[in-house]
């Protein structure tokens, strides 16, 4: 029986003392967590860097048209396309490009690390969303634009008084 | 008109013939008499209407067709004639301290419930409707109620599917009638009003098994069936650890009486067991976890609360909160002294302040606990609870009889 | 009305005294699973379980896509659990490739391995607050799971599903900022541990919904073949990462626990100690790790040698196998996947009969069936 009381008393109090402390929740969109870095792959070292894998970024003067990122989407999502556009280029003769269809789109990053001239990564853009199928495919200018990350952003924290005590 | 062919036709038929003349008609012609039969003799004999003096009037049942009646220069006596002033008993039932306050009061509780659950649970609750802190949340929900459909299901019996919200809420408020919340604010006062706050009581297991039935869905019968359980057997321990009160307070039933029987001593002290069961069979009684079994969303999505839509859903939901005031009133009036307490703070105020503070206590339990399974629900009451409670009744008939209370 | 064993129109007399109850796929009690069960009174008399909601053909699909291109579709099917549910298939592929990763690769799978774990058994914990009524049970493990899904991003990409763990080592190296980040964390996590202790595992009532509840005594444990938490909370102590180590757990200093009541007391325990031990054995990988590569170089379009591989590891909520068979190219001839769920569904009929209609919930959790990772 009288496990049965303190038990209860020591469940109430473990939920009281939660009052007084800073509730968890975000504000999103007003705050969000500060997500850093660009996801890339490095064809010489074999490995990828660390990064979010959100939207990708294309850098064209560097994308030969070799096909090989619309080849690792194929049996993934069929993502990725080739397509041609007004860009005169040394290192890319037939000026085809990669353009992402986000409605595909997986973002597992292996186009990525098929790429082996440096020239598609994965920037911290998560925010994607449109009203029509048509505008969420990006073609290669798109792509190319980086994307705008400076709204108001806060690092998750976890509470002070708890955290620091190591 | 099917023929009757058999027995259950025929019960059937009976059964609605009672059911249009004991509740449908009363709703439609009650209101009726009481505007044009009672109120004049009311406002004829000054409200007095046991010794009255003077000849019935009964022009006065159409002043609101008669306006040579009224006296031009005073428009106050415009309101007060019609039996509409702040002291008339049209008043009395529908704002102050009725059903309006009730329901506002319960509305706020709500939002409270709902933020504090929030904050122990690391959220925030109820952020965006209204500038602070999402303080008009209920309204919020009242409103998006009101544009939903009412859907009746085909299967469904309509007529006892629809009379349950009216039933819940006539129930509801016919147990705030019998409460004071301060020695001049009363709706009714009676000699045996607390009699007839237990005995109204009795009606909400009738009502929930008739919505289970009524909602011909799987689920909603099982789960008015087990609502059923849990609110009969938590009777008998909450009249028994009221009957300890009633000792203490020298036998009187009058709720009045029992307030002022508190003055030396708040009954929580002596009747501390009673507190207790009170406490936890109010909780089962409206339904709140941990007894909250009859709409255990996991298994039965929403028990008998299954198939209402739109505003009968929120008439129901209301009448349940209005419910919990009323017992937590109860509680205050019972155990804790009511409306007594230091001079400065009006004895209005405090009833409010205690009342708050006790409903608080029956909320915390959600943010803790999770539920109890049925047959361990009823051992408890009918196991525990009766005995504890018969165990208060010993002490408080000591008590009275040494002389010390 | 058992288990069918042919296809066709069933027909059963109707008995006034049972009522079969459908605990469907669109219920809130089931998750994308159903199962009938015939109750009498307040008693389960049968349970017939149903799964195959959300079958999409996993292992067919294997078959056409290379081993690289497979890990996307792989790692969905279990998505609180993902690098542990592509582990085994990555382990398998490598020995069919004949090729061995670098240690720095195996610690960081470990890492992943064990974040991925306790994120599993915080869902699994919130899930089981809310089939029991407790709302703050709910609330509290999905805001501390948000804590190591960071962790998880800050290493692998991505919030849930990271492809991380691929054939030929793991993705990318960690970062700096990851170790800071971790252990101010699991102090953190500790310290929660003991309050989730106080609210919810020491409750009265919950001790009183779950003890003697759904009891599976050691030996049809054992003949039926469960796994994972519903093995260890009937008396036995077997845990693949001790029996047959993988990657580095041999030099891990870990326990696992058993308990001896057998009910769902005790798989609730099972978690809440495996969670601790999960964040024990990260810190000791964040010490133990060498520095070097993370990566064997392999091209896409890898040959495979002719023959057969079977991989077992200890995922979140058991023991998981692979068993790839190869013909010599670079597409898998047949991919057999064995889930701990599957495994595990076994027990549920047997528990469930005899027992109240409030306790399915309890017991059905308990388990800690995933509907889509068991239908593939």
């Amino acid at each position: 029986m009288t496990n049965i009381i303190s038990g209860t008393f020591k469940a109430f109090v473990a939920g009281v003392r939660q009052l007084p402390k800073r509730r968890m929740t975000m504000r999103y969109p007003d705050a969000q967590i500060d997500l850093k870095g660009y996801y890339t792959y490095d064809p010489k070292l074999g490995v990828a860097k660390a990064g979010y894998k959100g939207r990708h970024i294309l850098w064209l003067d560097k994308c030969t048209g070799c096909q090989l990122c619309s080849i690792a989407c194929e049996n993934i999502s069929q993502a990725i396309e080739m397509v041609k556009v007004n860009r005169a280029q040394p290192n890319n003769k037939k000026s085809i490009f990669p353009q992402v269809d986000y409605a595909k789109c997986v973002f597992c990053g292996l186009c990525v690390d098929a790429c082996p001239f440096y020239a598609l990564g994965m920037t911290q853009d998560f925010n994607l969303v449109s009203t029509t199928k048509k505008a969420l495919v990006y073609p290669p200018e798109k792509l190319a634009i980086p994307p705008n990350v400076t709204r108001t952003k806060v690092e998750f924290k976890i509470e002070p008084d708890d955290a620091f005590h190591d | 008109m099917a023929a009757i062919t058999n027995f259950e036709d025929f019960a059937k038929r009976i059964l609605k013939i009672v059911f249009w003349l004991l509740i449908i008609l009363p709703m439609v012609i009650l209101p009726l008499f009481y505007i044009f039969y009672v109120l004049p003799i009311e406002i004829s004999c000054n409200f007095n209407v046991l010794n009255c003096s003077q000849k019935i009037d009964w022009s006065l049942a159409l002043y609101m067709f008669d306006p040579t009646k009224m006296n031009p220069l005073d428009p106050t006596s415009y309101i007060s004639q019609l039996g509409l002033g702040a002291t008339s008993p049209l008043f009395k039932v529908s704002t102050f301290p009725g059903l309006t306050f009730a329901a506002l009061l319960s509305s706020m509780v709500i939002w409270y419930e709902r933020k504090l659950l929030a904050k122990m649970q690391y959220r925030v609750g109820p952020l965006y409707a209204g500038r602070i802190e999402g303080i008009l949340q209920s309204f919020a929900d009242l409103f998006k109620l009101l544009f939903k459909e009412i859907v009746i299901p085909a299967k469904a019996d309509a007529l006892f599917f629809i009379s349950v919200p009216f039933a819940l809420m006539a129930a509801s408020g016919a147990l705030l009638a019998v409460i004071p919340i301060s020695p001049t604010n009363y709706i009714a006062l009676s000699p045996y009003s607390l009699l007839i706050a237990i005995a109204i009581l009795g009606f909400f297991p009738i009502i929930t098994v008739l919505a289970g039935w009524a909602s011909s869905n799987k689920f909603s019968f099982i789960g008015g069936i087990r609502a059923l359980y849990q609110m009969i057997s938590y009777e008998i321990p909450l009249i028994i650890s009221v009957l300890s009160v009633v000792i203490l307070a020298g036998g009187s039933l009058d709720l009045m009486g029992i307030v002022n029987a508190q003055s030396k001593i708040w009954f929580i002290i002596p009747a501390l067991l009673a507190a207790i069961v009170f406490y936890l069979t109010a909780m089962a009684e409206v339904e709140r976890i941990p007894f909250d079994i009859p709409e255990a969303d996991s298994e039965l999505v929403a028990g008998w609360l299954t198939e209402y839509t739109s505003m009968v859903f929120g008439v129901i939901n209301l009448a349940i909160y209005i419910k919990l005031y009323a017992l937590s009133s109860l509680f205050t009036l019972l155990f804790l002294g009511g409306w007594q307490g230091p001079a400065p703070i009006p004895a209005l105020a405090w009833f409010l302040i205690k009342t708050l503070i006790v409903m608080t206590i029956f909320i915390i339990p959600r943010g803790f606990n999770p539920r109890v399974r049925l047959d361990q629900l009823i051992g408890l009451g009918w196991l525990w609870l009766i005995g504890l409670s018969f165990a208060n009744v010993f002490i408080a008939v000591i008590l009275r009889a040494s002389g010390l209370l | 009305m058992s288990i069918p064993a042919e296809a066709g129109l069933y027909t059963q007399a109707v008995d006034d005294d049972k009522l079969t109850v459908s605990i469907g796929p669109q219920h809130p009690g089931a998750g994308h699973f159903r199962f009938t069960i015939t109750v009498e009174g307040d008693t389960i008399v049968d349970a017939v379980p149903d799964p195959g909601y959300v079958h999409r053909g996993a292992e067919k699909q294997t078959e056409y896509r290379n081993y690289l291109q497979s890990i996307p579709m792989l790692e969905r099917s279990s998505l609180t659990d993902v690098t542990n549910i592509i582990m085994p298939y990555s382990m398998a592929a490598e020995e069919l490739m004949g090729i061995e990763i670098p240690p720095r690769a195996k610690y960081l799978r470990m890492i992943m391995s064990e974040n991925q774990r306790i994120l599993s058994h915080l869902y699994w914990m919130a899930i089981q607050g809310i089939f029991l009524g407790h709302s703050t049970s709910f609330m509290w493990p999905m805001g501390d799971r948000e804590m190591f899904i960071d962790l998880g991003q800050i290493l692998g990409g991505a919030r849930v599903t990271y492809s991380f763990a691929i054939p030929g080592g793991v993705r990318n190296d960690l970062p700096e900022e990851f170790k800071g980040r971790a252990i101010k964390t699991f102090n953190h996590f500790e310290r929660r541990l003991v309050d989730y202790e106080r609210i919810f595992y020491n409750n009265p009532l919950f001790l009183k919904r779950t003890q003697g509840v759904g009891v599976l005594p050691r030996k049809e444990a054992i003949s039926l073949g469960v796994v994972g938490q519903t093995l260890r909370a009937s008396n036995v102590k077997s845990d693949v990462r001790i029996d047959e180590p993988y990657n580095f757990y041999k030099e891990m200093d870990f326990e696992v626990p058993s308990f001896d009541t057998c009910d769902t007391w005790a798989r609730c325990m099972v978690h809440l100690i495996e969670m601790r031990q999960s964040m024990k054995i990260m810190r000791q990988c964040l010490d133990k790790m060498p520095s070097g590569p993370v990566r064997a170089k392999l091209s896409p379009q890898q040959r495979t040698i002719v023959g057969e591989a079977y991989t077992r590891i200890e995922a979140a909520r058991g023991a998981m196998s692979f068993h790839i068979i190869s013909d010599g190219s670079t597409k898998p001839y047949r991919v057999k996947i064995s889930v701990p769920s599957m495994r595990n569904l076994i027990a549920l009929p047997r528990l469930l009969i005899g027992s109240h209609v409030a306790d399915m919930p309890a017991i059905y959790w308990s388990l800690d069936y995933w509907p889509v990772e068991a239908d593939k």
